[in-house]
């Protein structure tokens, strides 16, 4: 018989080593999936990725910036901008680069597959927000044109990814980027989010525990060099100045309803109460809004709240007829007028 | 005709991708809320046709008696318990109903056609080696898995059936919602694991109820962490002997349904804690939804019920009791009878896989009869005893080598399990991994019919064995530091 | 007499044999095929059994039927294939579902398509409606569990409702097998074009929709001047569905705007 205490001990080392193989992001194996991705072919697309970013946002490219930011030395980044213009891609001129108009199709197809395989994660996944970009940066580089058409079909056919991105079309169209930043809103202004930039990660984590999305509502109130101060959907939200950066917003249509206070929410409706639907919040995505939508939660609905659960929660509603249980988080973006 | 025919075939590329372009061109412009108004308008349009055509009726409340009977069913108070009765009332009647069934299919199937049978056999002439696989390897793993199976299936699922036809089951996985919501799975995943007590396969296809396709997946996965009926009796009968015998007579019962009802609990904590795990993992890239109508109580239709359900399930039971059993039952019968050197097939699978078995708790008898029952759970403890005889060489009890055979006291089984080794561990360990390993060949082709995926069909196999052996392993290792 | 043009025969079927074939449907014994759809738990799969006397179990429970389950019946001396669709909400959004009914109506073309609606809660039971009737011109409307609406003292009055819907609307009980025959005659009658549906359709939709719609339907119209419902198939290109961006470029939608034409003639 083998001894009882040994056998623990070769047990407890076997999994330190299967633990530190494959555990998800931080294992051997994970760190290795992501080298193989900084290959040559990886390098290639994210330096013309890059360079199509600053020429959209007319900044000035240069040998520094690529190697910082797909970190590599600068000699490293020199020679990749040889390679690049040798292939054809890329014309380098007094101020730095400039994409040709192979490699500004090249860089666009890569940007389409990054959005669309953020919306599909958004939409179509349980993945959440803060993981999408990182994922997208693995599958730009590994999806074939006939997969990335395959899953635009799936998802059908979108036009911008979660961060309110427009993606290019397969032909490599895409509108001029609009609105401007949040700092730009006068005080008692209204507008519409309509982007949220991704990077640096930390930023990006940030907003979204603010519960801030794209498509969502903005009035500013004031703003000081410290602090920006501002109504989302109503609800009151402070943010340093640095952090704005990253929210683009355009200015609100004429049938857009103004929202000055804090809209309820089918949350708070108690039982026997009844309301009308006055929207769902853009923050509500893919299957879930789509099944709502089809049980016949669209605004001017009526809902009456009918029963709570033994457990508080699901609560069942009285939808057009029907009783349909929603658990609390979507009741909770379904905005009511009691 | 000829004129519409040429109208057709004007019908040019350039005009078919002129209209795709300005399709595309106009998305840009109009944005992204096409679905969304869509929906919106057409929920406008049968607003006002539904005012127009239905007449509701005024004054009071609607749907009195349902509101009442709601009310009192999702009640913080009473939901809960009412619950846990009719559950309770419903396993009770099962297993008090199945007994008597049980025991007369058993001994029709196995006391009197089997001895009849192998008579039939001896009579045609056939060689002895064929009465074997047929009459005593064949026949009587049918004849198990049918006696064990189709009695409890016969009165579970009936009984179950009328309650989803009432309405209820709807009303309990509203209640236990929030529970498997924490698990990252669907409240209606609460009704699949029920079934899977009945049978895992039909756990499995009951699954279909969930729209999501993560929390299905979620389901499908972890359906095996519920104690189906095949493995109850394992259960029952290793505790009396290893647990129940260990207090006094007069708590005896009590301590065994104590431990069976700690391993079934112990199921439904594997069945949470793997949801959870795998919500966060693996099935990340599913998709996720939350919706459950409550369906308004209709007055079940007792007899078609009892007509589709009886008929559904003897079907599924026959159907798996001949195309899995039928075959396990033959290898049984060879691998104890063909012999290489001087032992047989068997034994030496016994003594090979033995030391393995031992670092588990449990012994190499047990490993063969969980490799070769993997097409029914219900076979094992028959095929446990008659390897145990065969590979302890005792005599005087069962029927010979290869003929899987039970006996009617449980202290003759004690017997038999002592004289091949087994301690309270092993009895342990059994009743942990007959909880924690692969599911049936019928569940594992179940999952496949339903995922249509290898991938999760694999997991789905994978991760109760790999769960079992560590376990039992731990267990083992722990329990002999203490007290051996 | 001369030979018939088979354009004109009063009863000639309209489904589109190709498409069926491709989707797996075996017609070589059957006259008309008809597709019933509805919505989760309104007894589609009971109205599916008393027209075939099949017993498919029904439970109560949204979404029982998984896998499409066929089945034929006789009336009139004309041979009828059944189809059951899964049971769906809706046939706009992605799933899997939704996809296998709203392409077996649209590409399949079934001569008569039955709608199984609960009588209890018409209002979200003709969402669907709607929808179907946007993609087919011969439908039936069955209004079952009529009797727990009687039970609950919900009237609905169906002449009002087949007025508005331009299709047969027939009140059922399937469970007591009340209204089934006069389901089967409606079917046939449909499916004989011995009646003519004039099915609701969509006008109203979001003014800020409304000049993308209407450009894109004078470009469809130009293209296929013989479809019945190009503003429908205007929205399904501006939500992107794919299905109907493929069905332009390999110009099918033009094979399916002759095929009801061939019928709207047959039927005047």
């Amino acid at each position: 018989m083998i001894d009882p205490g040994k056998a623990l001990i070769v047990f407890g080392i076997v999994t330190a080593i299967t633990a530190a193989l494959f555990t998800p992001k931080y294992g051997l194996f994970a760190q290795w999936k992501r080298a193989r991705s900084g290959m040559k072919r990886a390098l290639v697309e994210d330096a013309l990725k890059h360079i199509y970013d600053y020429e959209y946002k007319n900044i000035n490219c240069t040998t520094e910036s690529i190697a910082g930011v797909l970190l590599i030395s600068t000699d490293e980044a020199a020679e990749l901008l040889t390679r690049l213009s040798a292939m054809g891609l890329l014309i380098t001129n007094d101020n730095g680069v400039k994409l040709t108009a192979d490699g500004n199709s090249y860089a666009l197809r890569i940007i389409r597959v990054h959005r669309l395989w953020e919306r599909y994660l958004a939409d179509e996944t349980s993945v959440p927000p803060t993981e999408w970009h990182s994922s997208a940066e693995l599958a730009e580089h590994t999806l074939s044109p006939a997969e990335t058409e395959m899953l635009a079909a799936q998802i059908g056919n979108p036009n911008f990814d979660p961060h309110g991105d427009p993606i290019p079309t397969p032909t490599g169209e895409m509108p001029p980027r609009k609105g401007h930043s949040l700092l730009s809103l006068k005080s008692g202004e209204f507008a519409l989010i309509t982007h949220i930039e991704d990077e640096p990660e930390a930023v990006f984590a940030q907003l979204i525990a603010q519960g801030l999305y794209v498509g969502m509502q903005v009035r500013m109130i004031d703003r000081s060099n410290e602090r920006v101060r501002f109504a989302a959907d109503g609800e009151e939200i402070v943010l340093a100045p640095l952090l704005t950066n990253n929210l683009t917003v355009a200015p609100i249509t004429e049938e857009e309803q103004r929202i000055t206070a804090p809209l309820d929410s089918l949350a708070s409706l108690k039982i026997g109460e009844e309301a009308h639907v006055l929207s769902i919040s853009k923050a509500m995505r893919g299957q879930q809004r789509r099944r709502l939508m089809d049980l016949g939660v669209v605004p001017g609905t009526t809902i009456r709240a009918e029963m709570k659960s033994a457990s508080g929660d699901p609560t069942a509603y009285a939808i057009r007829g029907a009783t349909v249980a929603l658990r609390r988080q979507h009741a909770a973006m379904i905005f009511i007028q009691k | 005709m000829k004129n519409r025919l040429k109208k057709e075939q004007r019908t040019t590329t350039a005009g078919k991708e002129s209209i795709l372009s300005s399709a595309n061109t106009l998305r840009w412009e109009i944005g992204e809320h096409v679905h969304d108004s869509l929906i919106e308008s057409i929920y406008a349009d049968a607003n006002q046709i539904a005012s127009r055509a239905v007449t509701l009726p005024d004054g009071k409340p609607r749907f009195d008696f349902d509101k009442k009977l709601d009310s009192l069913i999702t009640s913080r108070w009473f939901g809960f318990p009412l619950m846990f009765l009719l559950l309770a009332f419903v396993f009770w009647l099962t297993v008090e109903g199945a007994n008597i069934p049980s025991a007369l299919i058993a001994s029709l199937l196995v006391d009197t056609m089997h001895p009849w049978l192998r008579s039939v056999f001896v009579l045609i002439g056939s060689p002895w080696w064929l009465t074997g696989v047929l009459a005593d390897g064949v026949w009587l793993a049918m004849a198990w898995v049918v006696s064990v199976m189709l009695p409890p299936m016969a009165i579970f699922f009936p009984l179950f059936t009328l309650l989803e036809d009432f309405g209820y089951l709807p009303r309990v996985a509203f209640n236990m919602d929030s529970l498997f919501r924490r698990a990252g799975a669907h409240g209606k995943q609460s009704l699949s694991m029920t079934m899977g007590f009945g049978c895992n396969a039909a756990g499995v296809v009951a699954t279909r109820i969930i729209d999501s396709p993560r929390e299905r997946l979620i389901a499908i996965i972890t359906n095996n962490f519920s104690l189906c009926n095949g493995r109850w009796p394992t259960q029952i009968l290793i505790a009396s002997i290893f647990f129940g015998a260990l207090a006094p007579p007069a708590l005896a019962g009590f301590i065994t349904a104590g431990a069976v009802v700690g391993v079934a609990t112990l199921g439904i904590f594997f069945t949470l804690v793997v949801s959870w795990g795998l919500s966060r993992t693996l099935l990340k890239g599913e998709a996720s939804s939350f919706s459950l109508e409550l369906p308004p109580y209709r007055p079940p239709q007792l007899w078609q019920t009892l007509y589709t359900s009886l008929i559904d399930r003897t079907a599924i039971v026959l159907w798996r009791a001949i195309v899995f059993a039928a075959p396990a039952g033959a290898v049984i019968w060879l691998v104890s009878n063909i012999h290489v050197g001087t032992m047989s097939i068997a034994e030496h699978f016994i003594n090979f896989s033995n030391p393995f078995g031992m670092l588990l708790g449990l012994n190499g008898v047990i490993i063969i009869a969980y490799i070769i029952a993997i097409p029914a759970n219900e076979i094992v403890i028959p095929t446990v005893l008659m390897m145990t005889v065969l590979s302890t060489k005792l005599s005087g009890i069962g029927n010979g080598a290869g003929v899987m055979f039970e006996l009617n006291e449980a202290t003759a089984v004690a017997d038999v399990l002592r004289a091949g080794g087994w301690t309270v561990l092993t009895g342990l360990n059994l009743m942990l991994f007959s909880l924690l390993h692969n599911p049936c060949s019928t569940t594992i082709y179940t999952i496949y019919k339903e995922t249509k995926s290898v991938k999760w069909t694999a997991l789905a196999t994978v991760i109760p064995t790999i769960m079992g052996i560590v376990i039992c392993f731990l267990v083992a290792q722990i329990y002999r530091l203490l007290f051996v | 007499m001369s030979q018939t043009p088979k354009e004109n025969c009063d009863d000639c079927p309209v489904h589109n044999l190709g498409n069926l074939t491709k989707l797996g449907i075996n017609m070589s014994q059957f006259d008309f095929v008809v597709a019933l759809a509805g919505n989760p738990n309104t007894g589609k799969s009971t109205v599916f059994n008393a027209l075939t006397g099949l017993r498919q179990h029904t439970g109560n429970w949204p979404g029982k039927t998984v896998t499409r389950a066929e089945g034929g019946f006789v009336y009139g001396n004309k041979r009828f294939k059944l189809v059951d669709l899964p049971g769906t909400y809706s046939l706009l959004s992605t799933s899997t579902d939704e996809e296998v009914a709203r392409d077996f109506i649209l590409f399949g073309q079934p001569d008569v398509t039955v709608i199984v609606v609960d009588a209890t809660r018409l209002e979200r039971n003709l969402n669907l409606v709607l929808q179907v009737l946007e993609i087919t011109h011969r439908a039936v409307v069955c209004l079952n569990l009529i009797d727990e609406a009687q039970r609950h003292n919900i009237k609905v009055d169906t002449r009002r409702l087949a007025k508005d819907l331009g299709v047969p609307v027939v009140a059922a009980a399937a469970r007591q097998e009340e209204g089934i025959p006069e389901l089967l005659k409606n079917v046939y009658d449909v499916a004989s074009g011995a009646y003519i549906c004039r099915p609701y359709r969509l006008e109203r939709t979001a003014p800020r929709l409304e000049k993308a719609i209407s450009e894109l339907t004078a470009k469809i119209k130009k293209e296929f001047p013989l479809l019945p419902n190009t503003r429908w198939i205007a929205l399904r290109l501006l939500d992107g569905d794919q299905k109907i961006i493929d069905a332009v470029k390999s110009g099918e939608l033009g094979n399916l705007s002759a095929k009801s034409v061939a019928t709207r003639e047959a039927v005047q």
